[in-house]
C-alpha cells in the first residue's frame, strides 16, 4: 500500500512538473527572445548567448510604449473601478433585495457576456466620433466597464450569497435604512468579493485589442496591446522582433505579479459563478 | 440616500469630465501649434526638419510630429480613422503615395492653392508629381521617393540578369554549382505583393485600370506574363520557403546570412548589409529592376511619402506654408543623409551633398566609412519613368483584391487568375462585397 | 432563499425601487453600449454608408445581406472559425480535464500549479500570438531547431492552423479546467467510492459516474469557450492576419469596418456574427440542455 502511494505520488509529482512546463515555456521563450541582442535574433537557439537589455533601453525610448503604458494602467484601473462600484451597486439588490425583473438583468449580463464585440466596434467607433470620445481614455472605459459588468455583477452575486446576511438584518432592526447597513455592514464583509472581480476586471481591460485597436490612433489613448503591433523597427521595413519581445515581458511583469499574489482569489472568482452559491 | 446617489454619480461625472479633459490636448492661444501626423522616422530627420520649419515660421506658427505606426497598412488605417472622425487635430499629414485618390475624394485633404503648388512641384521627379494629383489637383506634396531595385553580388553573377527569366536561369545554374543560389523578395498578402505585380505587369505593357480609373483594364497578354513569371519565382528552387510570409524586412535578413544572389529590395538593405554583414555588403551590387521583355527596360512602382494638409484643420494657411517648408531641399537632404529616404527634387540626386555623402558603420569594432547613395545614378533612372500604382479612390480596396487573389504566389495559375483577378479588382471598384 | 415575507406595503415598495435605483448604472451603461449599438449596427446594415464617400449614403434594403452571403469569403471564413472553434475547445476539453485532475489530485504543490495554470490565463493575448508567432518563425524560432527542421509554418494553411489553435489552447485551457475543476468539486465523493467498492476501474468510475454528474459544468465550460473562441481575433490579427486562408468572421468584420470604413456592408457582417452567436448559444441550451442560470447559481 505505501509502494503504491509513492508511486502515486511520484505521479502526480511527474503531472504538475508537466503543467508547470507547459503553462510557462512560451512566457520563458519571450523572455529569452527580449535579452537576446540583435545579432543573435535570428540564431534559432531558445537562450540567449550574451544576454542583454538593449531591446528594454530601446523599448523605453520609442516614444510609443510609455504612453501606452500609462493609457493602459489608467484605462485599466478606471474601467475596473467603476465597473466594479456598478456591479457591486447591482449584485447587492439582486442577492437581497426583492424587486421584479432582477432574473431579467441576471440572463441579459450571461447574454452580453457572450456578446461578440465585433458586431458592435462600427456603430462604437461612429457614435465615439460624434460624441468626440474616439480616441480618448473615456472612449475604452465605457466598452470595458460594459464587457466586465456580466463578469463582475456573476461573482459578486455568488460571493455575496454567502455572507451572513443576518448582520444585515440586525442592523436594519436597529433603524438602519437600507443603503446604511449595506455601507456599514455589508460592504466591509464583501470586500474580498469586490477584490476578486476587480482582479478579473482588470485582467479584461489589460488584456483587450480589439477595441484598442479599433477606437484609438494615437498615444492619447492607445495601450500596450495595440502600441505592440505598431512598434517600429530602426527603418521604415524592419521589424522589430526584439522590442517587441521586451515590450511583453514589461507588460506580463504585473499579471504573472498579481498571479502569484492571489491566485487563490482568481481561481475562487473563475470558479464561484459555475459552483453553486 | 437619493442625495447620496445623486452624488455619486456626480462624482462619477466629473471624473469622467476630467479624463476626456486630460485625453483631449491643450489648448493654445497665439501662434497655432501644427500637428503632423507621419510614422515615427527612426533617425530623427522628421523631428529635425519640423524644428527647422517651426524656426523659419518666426513665430506664426509651430509644428510638432505625432507618431504613426511605421507599417503603411497601419497608417493608413490609423489616420483614416481620426479623419473620418472629422479630427481637426490633423494639420499636416504624411501620405504614403498611393492614398492621394482616397484621401481627396473624401475630402480628407485639402487641395494645395495654386502658389503652393506651384512651388512643392517645382524642379520634383514627374512621377513623384503624379502620385499627388487627383484629378488634375494637387492634394499632396512629394516629400520623399523610392523604388526598388535589383541587388546582387559580385563575386556570385559578375554581370547580374536584365530579366526575371534571366535571373530564373542563373539561379538554377548557380543552385546546379553550389553558389548561393536564393532569389529574395516580398510574397507576402500585404501591399509589397501589390508593388511586385503591378510592376510586373506594367513591365510587360499591361496596366491594372484604364485611362479613366474607373474600369479594369488588365490585358489578358501582359497580365498572364506578369503572373506566370510571380507562378515561377514562387515556385523557383531558389526561392525559400517562407516566400509567402516574406516581407522587405524578411529578405534584408535572409540576404544579410549570405546564401542569396539576388533580392528585389528597397535601399534600406544598403546600410544595414555594411553594418551587420561587411563580407556580404563589400559583393553586394545594384541594378535596375528586373525586365520583363528583352528589349523595353523595367517599369517600377514609384514608392516614398507626400506631405498633405488635414480637411478639417483650422489653420490651413499655416499648415499649406509649413508643408512647403518641410517639402524643402534641405529638408530632403537631412532625409536622406539622416533617415536613408531618397529625395523627390531630380537635381538632388547628382548633388554632391549626396552623391559624396557616407555613412560611419561599426565593423568588427571599428568604424569604416561608406558611401551612402552609391546607388543613385541607378535609382534616379528608375524614377525617372517609374510607375505610379492605380489612382483611384478605392485604390485600398482594388490592393487587397490584387493581394488577396494572387496570394498565396505559389498556387497561381495564369490562365485561370487573369479572370479571377479581373472580378476581383471590378468588384472592389464598385466598393461591393466582401473582399 | 430569499426573504419573501410579508412585509408592509410601504417598505416593499421602497425595496423595489431601491432595487431598481441599485441596477439601474450597471443596467444603462450595458444597455448603451450593447444593446443601441446592435440596434444601430441593424439600421446601418440596410444602408449604402462607406465613411469614404461622405455624399454616397442612403437605403440599399437587403443589398448588403446578399453581397455578403453570395460571397464565398464569408462562407470560407465562417467554415474557418468554426473549424479553429471546434479543434479548440475539443483539445482544450481533453486537456482541461487532465489539468483539472491534476489540481483535483495534487495533495502538494497546489499552489504552485494554480499560479503557473493562471499565467496564460492572465497574459495579454497579443503577447501570446506574438511569442508562439516568434517561436516558430523559421528565422527567430526555436521550435524548427527543436525538431531539426526548416518548415515556413505560416505559409501553409493546415500548419497556420497548427499554430493559431495551439496558441488559443495554451491561452485558455486554464479558463476551462478552473471550469471543470469547480464541477469535480460537486462530484459526490460517496457515489465515486461506492462505484470503487462494487469493483469498477477507473476508466469506468471516470464514463460512468464522475462525467455524468459533471456534465452541467462540462456544458457550461464548453458553452462559455465556443462562444469565446468564435470571436478569435487578435492572434489571428497578429500571426497571419487572415492569410493562407485563416482568416476568421471577426477579422473580415474589423476589416470591413475599421479598415475599409464600409460601415453599411461591415455592419450586415457584424449583424450575421451576432446572428452566429444566438444561434451557437440556442443550440447549446436547447439541444443539450444547457442550463445556466441554474449552473451558475441563479437560483432565486
Amino acid at each position: 500500500m505505501s509502494r503504491r502511494r509513492a508511486s502515486d505520488k511520484a505521479f502526480w509529482a511527474g503531472g504538475i512538473v508537466i503543467v508547470v512546463i507547459y503553462a510557462l515555456l512560451p512566457v520563458a521563450w519571450i523572455v529569452s527572445l527580449s535579452l537576446k541582442p540583435t545579432d543573435e535574433i535570428t540564431n534559432g537557439k531558445f537562450l540567449p548567448q550574451h544576454p542583454s537589455f538593449d531591446n528594454f533601453s530601446d523599448v523605453w525610448k520609442d516614444p510609443q510604449f510609455p504612453s501606452a503604458l500609462r493609457n493602459s494602467l489608467g484605462i485599466a484601473l478606471i474601467s475596473t473601478l467603476l465597473a466594479v462600484v456598478l456591479a457591486t451597486f447591482a449584485a447587492y439588490a439582486i442577492v437581497r433585495l426583492d424587486f421584479p425583473g432582477k432574473t431579467l438583468i441576471m440572463s441579459g449580463a450571461l447574454a452580453i457576456a457572450m456578446f461578440p464585440p465585433v458586431a458592435i466596434i462600427g456603430p462604437l467607433f461612429n457614435m465615439w466620433r460624434s460624441l468626440h470620445l474616439f480616441d480618448t481614455w473615456f472612449g475604452l472605459i465605457i466598452p470595458y466597464m460594459t464587457f466586465t459588468l456580466p463578469m463582475a455583477i456573476w461573482t459578486l452575486s455568488a460571493f455575496f450569497r454567502e455572507i451572513p446576511w443576518d448582520l444585515d438584518k440586525a442592523a436594519r432592526v436597529d433603524g438602519a435604512t437600507p443603503f446604511q447597513a449595506f455601507r456599514k455592514v455589508i460592504a466591509p464583509l464583501a470586500a474580498p468579493g469586490m477584490f476578486t472581480s476587480a482582479i478579473l476586471v482588470f485582467i479584461f481591460a489589460w488584456n483587450d485589442f480589439l477595441f484598442a485597436t479599433a477606437l484609438t490612433s494615437t498615444n492619447r489613448a492607445r495601450t500596450v496591446p495595440a502600441a505592440i503591433t505598431f512598434f517600429t523597427g530602426s527603418s521604415q521595413f524592419d521589424f522589430p522582433t526584439g522590442q517587441i519581445a521586451a515590450a511583453s515581458v514589461i507588460v506580463t511583469i504585473p499579471i504573472i505579479v498579481m498571479v502569484l499574489l492571489f491566485q487563490r482569489r482568481i481561481v475562487a472568482g473563475l470558479t464561484s459563478g459555475a459552483v453553486k452559491g | 440616500m437619493t442625495r447620496r446617489a445623486l452624488a455619486a454619480a456626480a462624482a462619477g461625472c466629473v471624473l469622467a469630465g476630467l479624463l476626456t479633459a486630460c485625453g483631449g490636448g491643450g489648448g493654445e492661444e497665439s501662434a497655432p501649434v501644427l500637428h503632423w501626423y507621419v510614422y515615427n522616422e527612426p533617425s530623427g530627420a522628421f523631428r529635425t526638419a519640423a524644428k527647422r520649419c517651426t524656426k523659419a515660421a518666426d513665430g506664426a506658427y509651430s509644428i510638432v510630429t505625432v507618431d504613426l505606426p511605421n507599417n503603411a497598412d497601419e497608417q493608413r488605417e490609423q489616420l483614416v480613422r481620426r479623419l473620418a472622425a472629422r479630427d481637426g487635430d490633423i494639420d499636416i499629414l504624411g501620405m504614403d503615395v498611393i492614398w492621394t485618390a482616397e484621401f481627396a475624394e473624401a475630402e480628407w485633404v485639402k487641395p494645395f492653392p495654386d502658389d503652393e503648388a506651384k512651388e512643392v512641384t517645382d524642379g520634383r521627379l514627374e512621377p513623384a508629381i503624379k502620385t499627388g494629383t487627383y484629378e488634375d489637383r494637387l492634394y499632396a506634396a512629394p516629400f520623399n521617393s523610392n523604388a526598388e531595385m535589383l541587388w546582387y553580388r559580385e563575386d556570385v553573377t559578375p554581370k547580374p540578369p536584365a530579366t526575371w527569366d534571366g535571373i530564373l536561369d542563373q539561379a538554377a545554374e548557380l543552385r546546379a554549382a553550389g553558389e548561393p543560389d536564393q532569389i529574395l523578395g516580398q510574397g507576402q498578402r500585404y501591399e509589397g505583393l501589390v508593388v511586385w505585380f503591378t510592376s510586373l505587369l506594367e513591365s510587360a505593357g499591361g496596366h491594372v485600370l484604364d485611362e479613366s480609373g474607373t474600369k479594369v483594364s488588365l490585358e489578358t497578354g501582359p497580365t498572364r506574363k506578369a503572373l506566370q513569371i510571380m507562378r515561377d519565382i514562387s515556385r523557383s528552387p531558389s526561392t525559400p520557403d517562407n516566400f509567402a510570409t516574406a516581407r522587405e524586412d524578411d529578405g534584408r535578413l535572409a540576404w544579410e546570412t549570405g546564401d542569396a544572389a539576388f533580392m528585389t529590395n528597397y535601399s534600406f538593405v544598403w546600410p544595414s548589409a555594411n553594418e551587420n554583414a561587411p563580407a556580404v555588403a563589400e559583393q553586394m551590387r545594384w541594378a535596375r529592376f528586373p525586365a520583363v521583355r528583352e528589349d523595353v527596360p523595367s517599369k517600377v512602382a514609384i514608392g516614398g511619402f507626400n506631405l498633405g494638409v488635414g480637411g478639417y484643420t483650422d489653420h490651413p494657411d499655416e499648415a499649406f506654408d509649413a508643408v512647403s517648408c518641410l517639402v524643402g531641399e534641405e529638408n530632403q537632404i537631412t532625409n536622406a543623409t539622416d533617415g536613408g529616404l531618397l529625395p523627390v527634387t531630380e537635381a538632388l540626386y547628382d548633388d554632391p551633398k549626396l552623391t559624396e555623402a557616407t555613412t560611419e558603420v561599426e565593423v568588427d569594432g571599428k568604424q569604416v566609412e561608406v558611401r551612402s547613395f552609391p546607388y543613385a545614378d541607378v535609382i534616379k533612372d528608375e524614377l525617372a519613368d517609374a510607375i505610379v500604382r492605380p489612382q483611384t479612390p478605392y485604390y485600398n480596396d482594388v490592393a487587397l483584391a490584387i493581394a488577396r487573389t494572387l496570394h498565396p504566389t505559389k498556387g497561381i495559375d495564369p490562365e485561370r487568375d487573369v479572370e479571377r483577378l479581373r472580378e476581383a479588382i471590378g468588384r472592389a471598384l464598385k466598393g461591393e462585397g466582401l473582399l | 432563499m430569499t426573504a419573501t415575507a410579508k412585509r408592509t406595503t410601504g417598505r416593499a415598495r421602497s425595496e423595489r425601487r431601491l432595487g431598481w435605483m441599485l441596477c439601474a448604472p450597471a443596467v444603462t451603461v450595458m444597455l448603451l453600449v450593447t444593446a443601441y449599438p446592435i440596434v444601430y449596427a441593424l439600421y446601418l446594415s440596410l444602408q449604402r454608408y462607406d465613411l469614404r464617400f461622405p455624399d454616397d449614403h442612403g437605403f440599399v434594403g437587403l443589398d448588403n445581406y446578399q453581397a455578403v452571403l453570395s460571397n464565398g469569403v464569408w462562407w470560407q471564413d465562417l467554415i474557418n472559425t468554426l473549424v479553429i472553434t471546434a479543434a479548440s475547445v475539443i483539445v482544450e476539453l481533453i486537456l482541461g480535464f487532465a489539468l483539472a485532475f491534476v489540481m483535483y489530485r495534487a495533495f502538494f504543490g497546489r499552489a504552485v500549479v494554480r499560479s503557473a495554470i493562471l499565467v496564460p490565463y492572465g497574459i495579454i493575448t497579443v503577447v501570446a500570438a506574438f511569442a508562439w508567432r516568434f517561436a516558430f518563425d523559421p528565422t527567430t524560432g526555436f521550435v524548427n531547431g527543436l525538431t531539426n527542421s526548416d518548415r515556413s509554418w505560416f505559409t501553409e494553411q493546415w500548419s497556420s492552423y497548427v499554430v493559431i489553435i495551439s496558441t488559443e489552447v495554451w491561452k485558455t485551457t486554464p479558463f476551462m479546467s478552473l471550469l471543470l475543476l469547480a464541477g469535480f468539486m460537486l462530484v459526490p465523493q460517496d457515489a465515486v467510492r461506492a462505484a470503487r467498492v462494487d469493483g469498477a476501474s477507473a476508466w469506468q468510475r471516470l464514463w460512468k459516474i464522475i462525467i455524468p454528474l459533471m456534465k452541467p459544468a462540462i456544458l457550461v465550460a464548453v458553452l462559455f469557450r465556443t462562444l469565446d473562441a468564435f470571436r478569435i481575433f487578435d492572434t489571428i490579427y497578429v500571426q497571419t492576419r487572415g492569410a493562407q486562408n485563416t482568416e476568421s468572421v471577426s477579422i473580415i468584420g474589423y476589416q470591413t469596418l475599421i479598415s475599409r470604413l464600409n460601415l453599411g456592408l461591415g455592419s450586415a457582417v457584424s449583424v450575421l456574427i451576432f446572428a452566429c452567436v444566438l444561434i451557437i448559444a440556442f443550440v447549446f441550451v436547447k439541444g443539450f440542455g444547457a442550463n445556466l442560470a441554474q449552473q451558475r447559481g441563479e437560483n432565486p
